[in-house]
């Protein structure tokens, strides 16, 4: 019998208050590996505070971790009398499991990384966010279960899929329970086009997948070997300056206007 | 200092349970778990610092420890926290403290050599109780 959280856990609580300061939440899922989750939601979290706004970014995938990595940072988060203060590179504050592991090998079970997670948002003091944008992991199980439920922060989602029929098949199953658990999604966004041919293909994919559940097709992000070297230098400055972030930029438009308007 | 912010969680916790249930808190139990490595003496002081001047004023509080056991899922083989923590580096501990899942991490199993544990006690603070008036 596993240590399991009491009825009581008090940091379903904690959790609560700490979302408090929090405007939006955005969950940025795939379903399925591989397909540029991470680095676009690193990118649209460096895009945000660029235009001003004051972003969180919750590296949600414990067993694969990367936001530090794209970050480029190797610290361990302070201690405040508020509770662990993230890390703030480039106006984003972030919040790992790779802050504490430090590269090790996370072999953690589904039971172990729900509680890691729990850990870390009871303990993060974000402060005032406009936003918080949350690098979910591949598939769909109960870590996808605890952030579409975060009480009083009401979620929203941005699906990434890449143009080819396996991507699309996972995100389907991601929009249908988007759906189920009334997590509303500000729409889909093709991942690493590579050619027309597949901008084409991509149109009978994710833009179709997004007419099927009536939400907004944002756009088509190309495959860009910039972004490849921009992550392997952890340069988020370059990074913003590919073709890949251009678009990014261009796709998101009206969520950041939401952003002013709410 | 995170304690701090856990105890301010749990003293939030057994308040709002008050306030749920009905009734005045006589008193309330948590556990410390080992593999937190918290300090006892300091959760005994946030908890008297923080509930002073409160509802939860005179309440009774019963602070307990509460031993870690760790089991192995390649073996079987159950450990005491003492019995892996020998072999942790400062830095670890201290990864440990914060996030004690993370005990996988920077353990291996005495037994068989595999990484993957399940905390079946012992793992951080938690409330364990609380007793309300009528």
């Amino acid at each position: 019998m596993a240590d399991v959280d009491s009825a009581s856990d008090f940091r379903q609580g904690m959790i609560r208050r700490r979302l408090g300061g929090v405007r939006h939440v955005l969950l940025v899922l795939s379903g399925k590996g591989g397909v540029g989750k991470s680095v676009v939601s690193a990118t649209l979290a460096a895009e945000l505070a660029v235009s001003g706004f004051v972003v969180g970014l919750l590296d949600a995938d414990i067993y694969g971790p990367s936001s530090a990595l794209l970050f480029g940072i190797d610290e361990v988060p302070e201690e405040g009398k508020g509770g662990l203060t993230p890390p703030t590179i480039r106006g984003v504050k972030i919040m790992s499991v790779d802050l504490f592991a430090s590269g090790r090998p996370l072999p953690l079970t589904g039971y172990g990384a729900r509680q890691v997670l729990l850990e870390l948002l009871a303990l993060t003091d974000w402060g005032k966010l406009d936003c918080l944008i949350v690098d979910m992991p591949p598939a769909t199980g109960d870590i996808m279960q605890l952030l579409t439920s975060l009480g009083n922060a009401k979620p929203s989602g941005l699906v990434v899929s890449m143009p080819d029929r396996l991507s699309t098949a996972v995100a389907h199953r991601v929009l249908e329970l988007l759906r189920n658990e009334k997590v509303p999604a500000i729409g889909v966004v093709e991942n690493m086009r590579r050619t027309e041919r597949s901008r084409r293909r991509g149109a009978q994919g994710p833009a179709k997948l997004a007419k099927e559940f009536r939400v907004p097709f944002l756009g088509s992000l190309p495959y860009d070997r910039g972004v490849g070297e921009a992550v392997d230098r952890a340069d988020i400055g370059a990074l913003l300056k590919t073709p890949f972030a251009a678009e990014l930029r261009k796709a998101t438009l009206p969520y950041k206007e939401k952003l002013r308007t709410d | 200092m995170h304690e701090l912010s856990l105890v301010q969680g749990i003293v939030d916790a057994v308040q709002e349970t008050a306030r749920e249930k009905g009734g005045k808190v006589t008193g309330f139990r948590i556990k410390v778990g080992e593999l937190s490595q918290f300090d006892i003496r300091l959760i005994r002081q946030l908890l008297a610092d923080l509930t002073r001047g409160t509802s939860l004023d005179g309440a009774k509080v019963l602070v307990e420890k509460e031993r870690c056991r760790v089991r192995c899922l390649g073996c079987g083989s159950s450990w005491d926290f003492k019995q892996l923590a020998g072999t942790l580096s400062a830095e670890e501990k201290e990864m440990v403290h914060f996030l004690p899942e993370l005990i996988s991490s920077c353990s291996k199993c005495p037994s068989c050599s595999k990484s993957y544990f399940e905390i079946e006690s012992g793992r951080s603070v938690k409330l364990a109780e609380v007793i309300l008036d009528g």
